[in-house]
């Protein structure tokens, strides 16, 4: 056991830049690899060896073998939970960061706000939905504000938690430079934030593809437009497996586009200063 | 501030002002009846260093936040005469998304001081603590000796009269501080500022204190204030009574053990 930490230590330590990485390729890749093979292999083995019908569960040859069909199908659909999710997400963080520093500013906006926060965190979205299709109609709009509500909170109380975890001080030094608290707040809490800021719109960037599709279930093809939720339900009542797995995989492809995005736009951002943006063995 | 001053003995302007701060039979208890600090009478003269030793919870840092007017008395009087106070921390306490320049900068920056002025004032301290060559640097990049001397340059920055010092230290690693209290007597011959200096280290605060208080706890107050018998002087080269210093130590390591 300890043989093994001890050459692990030295060779990361001693390597350069360089050859680690590309040395570092194969440990960071091959074992989800080996993990998703595997996976997929004793899949296709189950189904074959207990001769799963289709329509209960597909193998995934069958899966594969739908997509080509499937995908020119799934373009549009993906667009429309694209945008619905997307949008709500942008609308998710804006809102989310704007309270979070109304909350942060007056102690009386958080005691105003917060609970009733929670208390959207604590409604099933899905209970809303329906409410929210006989006010806003069945479509984008509504698939886009259930995106945000169940988006916004990770985003407002990571920020909160953020701005008011400011080094006690740095604060002290501030005030007693005389500094206001909007230039504090700019200037102080919120880079400082930033990395809490970041958390909450990576949770946020995988809640607001559940909201939009959890919208869509809901929605149907209201507007003439359905997105992956609606597919998904279709395809479902109609057995069409294979079709379904293609379309949660979209749905998965939708919310990790943006989750990457977030990731990179945090690395690019923080990684100069912050210690959760730098490599691990620095 | 006018150049290096030739007086030899004590502080370059010691008993040329009113004291900076004042304290008058000033006590601290918190609203849950705990009393931080009994009764204190104290007076820091401009240009002197007033070295602060005790252990923890004897009200020290209580003391030093009354000098900087973040905290008021419950009872008695704190006189403050003193334009320009800078405040060192325990940590470095610097921004660190800011470029050692720019965390230099940033008191006098809040301040409303101008672009040109403070940028001078920040090139000049980061002179004086020998750090221009990482001025473009990013505080994680520096050893935490260098951190807590770009602490020391921002402090300077802003030119002051009273230098808070709240255990600045503490933190680093033994030789390294010794280092560091070198500096800090260097800088105070340079610009000749008042120190209220607060440390746990008996062997530092007689170092460089031209006096010394020593605190006691239970409840907070002073137990003693010692003139130094052989204080720091404008003369970097003046050799110091080292066994007059010791025995000095060993006094204070006594009252504190009694006290």
């Amino acid at each position: 056991m300890s043989t093994t930490i001890d050459q692990t230590t030295v060779e990361t330590t001693r390597a350069p830049v360089g050859p680690r990485k590309r040395r570092d390729l194969p440990r960071t890749v091959l074992p989800p690899a080996v993990a998703f093979v595997a996976f997929i292999a004793i899949w296709q083995i189950l189904v074959t060896a207990f001769e799963m019908p289709v329509y209960l569960l597909p193998g995934p040859a069958d899966v594969v073998g739908a997509m080509g069909e499937a995908i020119p199908s799934l373009v549009e659909p993906t667009l429309v939970t694209m945008e619905e999710a997307y949008l709500g997400f942008l609308l998710a963080a804006v809102v989310g960061f704007g309270v979070a520093l109304l909350m942060a500013r007056w102690n009386v906006a958080e005691r105003g706000l917060y609970p009733y926060m929670v208390l959207l965190q604590t409604i099933p979205i899905i209970a809303v939905a329906p409410l929210l299709v006989v006010w806003l109609g069945a479509g984008t709009a509504t698939n886009m504000v259930v995106a945000a509500m169940i988006a916004v909170f990770p985003v407002a109380a990571n920020t909160l938690t953020g701005l008011k975890s400011t080094d006690r001080n740095l604060v002290q030094l501030y005030s007693m430079a005389g500094a206001g608290k909007t230039f504090e707040m700019f200037s102080l809490r919120i880079p400082y934030a930033l990395p809490f800021v970041f958390t909450g719109l990576r949770i946020a960037a995988g809640s607001s593809v559940i909201g939009a599709i959890v919208g869509e279930f809901v929605a149907g093809i209201g507007g003439g437009r359905g997105g992956l939720g609606y597919v998904i339900t279709t395809n479902a009542t109609q057995l069409l497996m294979p079709q379904l797995f293609c379309a949660v995989l979209a749905a998965s492809l939708v919310s990790l586009v943006l989750f990457g995005v977030m990731t990179l736009a945090e690395k690019l951002l923080l990684r100069r200063w912050h210690d959760s943006a730098l490599p691990h063995d620095e | 501030m006018s150049g290096p001053r030739t007086t030899t003995i004590g502080a370059p302007t010691r008993g040329a002002h009113a004291p900076l701060v004042t304290f008058e039979g000033v006590t601290k208890t918190y609203s849950n009846g705990f009393t931080a600090l009994a009764p204190v009478d104290l007076s820091i003269p401009a240009g002197e260093v007033l070295s602060i030793v005790g252990p923890s919870g004897c009200g020290k840092t209580t003391l030093l936040r009354m000098a900087a007017g973040l905290s008021t008395a419950s009872t008695g009087t704190v006189r403050r005469d003193v334009e320009r106070t800078s405040y060192v921390f325990q940590d470095p306490t610097l921004l660190a998304w800011r470029s050692v320049q720019a965390n230099t900068e940033l008191v006098a920056r809040i301040r409303g001081v101008g672009r040109a002025e403070r940028r001078r004032a920040a090139t000049e301290a980061l002179e004086l603590v020998g750090l221009s060559h990482v001025a473009h640097s990013l505080p994680r990049e520096l050893s935490g000796g260098m951190k807590m001397r770009v602490s020391l340059a921002r402090a300077l920055a802003s030119d002051p009269e009273l230098m808070l010092m709240d255990e600045p230290f503490a933190a680093l690693d033994e030789f390294t501080r010794e280092r560091m209290s070198d500096e800090l007597l260097r800088l105070w011959r340079e610009r000749g500022f008042g120190v209220m200096f607060i440390t746990h280290s008996i062997r530092e605060a007689v170092k460089i204190g031209h006096r010394i208080v020593v605190m006691a706890k239970g409840p907070g107050r002073v137990a003693d204030v010692i003139d130094s018998p052989s204080p720091p002087t404008a003369d970097a080269a003046a050799p110091r009574d080292e066994a007059a210093l010791d025995a000095l130590a060993r006094e204070i390591a006594a009252t504190l053990a009694i006290a």
